[in-house]
């Protein structure tokens, strides 16, 4: 105790004991943990976007979207993410607007690793941190587009600096502060470094909202290429072709997916609809019949295969 | 002010049109959004709640200064689920500002935290 006196004792807890406040928790993902085959990496093409005053989400956003292809200009950019009176963008706004712009945003696993191989396979990585602390946040969009492994380092495309090299430690901190966010910006067809399936399926769903036919088809293919016969991404890619009007293509995508499991109710309650489209309306009540009898009462669709049931029994009645 | 007003307008009124026709049930197909977010999110989201949601973000779009031929197009953009996240209050998301105006002994603190790698606030400008 004697080697804090006084005055000095005084400033040692208090820096202790902000230390603290500021995130006292460990780091479980260090350079030194990366696989032993990561390599350095830094997309030096990656374009920069200096940002305005407080726009730093625009600017990121547009970054990622201009490197994968896209040609959307940072007023576009900021008119669709930016609120004026937050000062700032939403995460959820960010990943819409790279959506409308034929992207799918896909979030990557918080880890070093995980951020490492994206650089690896060629995409930038758009990172949420808190560059304060959690009692001070300072929210902060930024792009990371390199990494050095023999000095641990990350360089990141940040606020006007076109090339921020940062230790990792710190960027970890301020990262781990915005809960690990990090996405990257998938063309349709592309899958992500280490896919994950749920997320990826998610991701193509929310794409499916506002994206085009074709683009969707492509990632839902894309995903039965990595899982092959996946159900939900068969159901996807049956559904597009229904809504397209190839009408017996999405009938053969369903009876795979019958043939597979015959309890999947919305894949037999499409069925009847392609059936129907096709004018074989009473083949498809046969289904919807055949589906009724063995739903459960609490299954979350139930409302809408009865629905259909009434639907097609309808047609046949004019 | 006006423009705002219309927008939630049109959008409430839209809400309201399709709980007319909800009462007939809407019958169809299941999307794989629905699948999806049933299988995987455990989530169902009705139609309606939806496009409450749409105009309830509309409305705080706008009246955080968005331009109103903007805010439809924004909304539009975003998928069922978000837009019931941010339909419960845009103030509580996070917005990624950065932006600094500190003063007296945080000023002191936040140096420290700077000093020890916590934090990364200073550098950046």
């Amino acid at each position: 105790m004697t080697r804090f006196p006084g005055r000095g004792r005084f400033w040692a807890i208090l820096v202790i004991a902000f230390f603290c406040l500021g995130g006292c928790v460990s780091i479980p993902n260090r350079i030194a943990e990366l696989p032993a085959e990561q390599s350095s990496v830094e997309l030096d093409s990656t374009p920069f976007y200096p940002q305005e005053r407080y726009q730093c989400g625009p600017a990121a956003l547009t970054t990622v979207l201009s490197f994968s292809g896209v040609d959307a200009a940072l007023d576009t950019i900021t008119g669709l993410t930016y609120i004026p009176e937050r000062k700032g963008s939403l995460q959820s706004e960010l990943l819409a607007t790279a959506r409308s712009f034929e992207r799918i945003p896909y979030r990557i696993e918080g880890t070093l690793s995980a951020l490492a191989a994206e650089l690896t396979a060629g995409r930038p990585v758009l990172v949420l941190q808190n560059l304060g602390v959690s009692w001070y946040p300072r929210w902060h969009y930024a792009v990371v587009v390199g990494i050095d492994v023999a000095t641990g380092k990350l360089t990141l495309r940040s606020g006007t600096d076109r090339r921020r090299v940062i230790d990792s430690e710190v960027f970890l901190r301020t990262w781990q502060r915005g809960s690990y966010w990090a996405i990257v910006l998938l063309r349709p067809g592309e899958l992500p470094a280490r896919p994950d399936r749920d997320t990826y399926l998610t991701a193509v769903a929310d794409f499916e909202s506002v994206a085009h036919s074709q683009a969707t088809t492509l990632a839902w293919e894309a995903a039965l290429q990595y899982w092959p016969r996946d159900p939900l991404a068969l159901f996807g890619k049956a559904s597009v072709a229904f809504q397209q009007g190839r009408l017996e293509e999405a009938e053969q995508n369903y009876r795979l997916l019958l043939a597979d499991d015959p309890d999947m109710y919305a894949a037999r309650n499409n069925l009847a609809y392609a059936l129907a489209r096709q004018g074989r309306v009473t083949e498809g009540i046969e289904e919807l019949n055949k589906l009724l009898g063995r739903v459960a009462a609490d299954d979350p669709f139930r409302e809408e295969y009865e629905a259909s049931l009434r639907e097609l029994e309808s047609l046949t009645g004019q | 002010m006006l423009a705002a007003k219309k927008v939630v307008f049109h959008l409430v009124s839209v809400a309201v049109l399709l709980l007319g026709f909800a009462q007939f049930s809407v019958a169809g197909v299941v999307s794989s959004g629905d699948m999806i977010n049933a299988e995987l999110r455990g989530e169902r989201i009705a139609k309606v709640e939806a496009l409450l949601a749409e105009a309830e973000v509309a409305g705080q779009l706008e009246k955080m200064g968005v331009s109103t031929e903007l805010v439809l197009s924004r909304v539009n953009n975003l998928t069922d689920m978000e837009l019931l996240e941010l339909s419960t209050g845009i103030d509580e998301q996070i917005a990624g500002a950065d932006i600094v105006s500190v003063v007296g002994v945080v000023f002191i603190v936040l140096l420290i935290l700077e000093l020890v790698g916590v934090t990364d606030i200073f550098k950046s400008f």
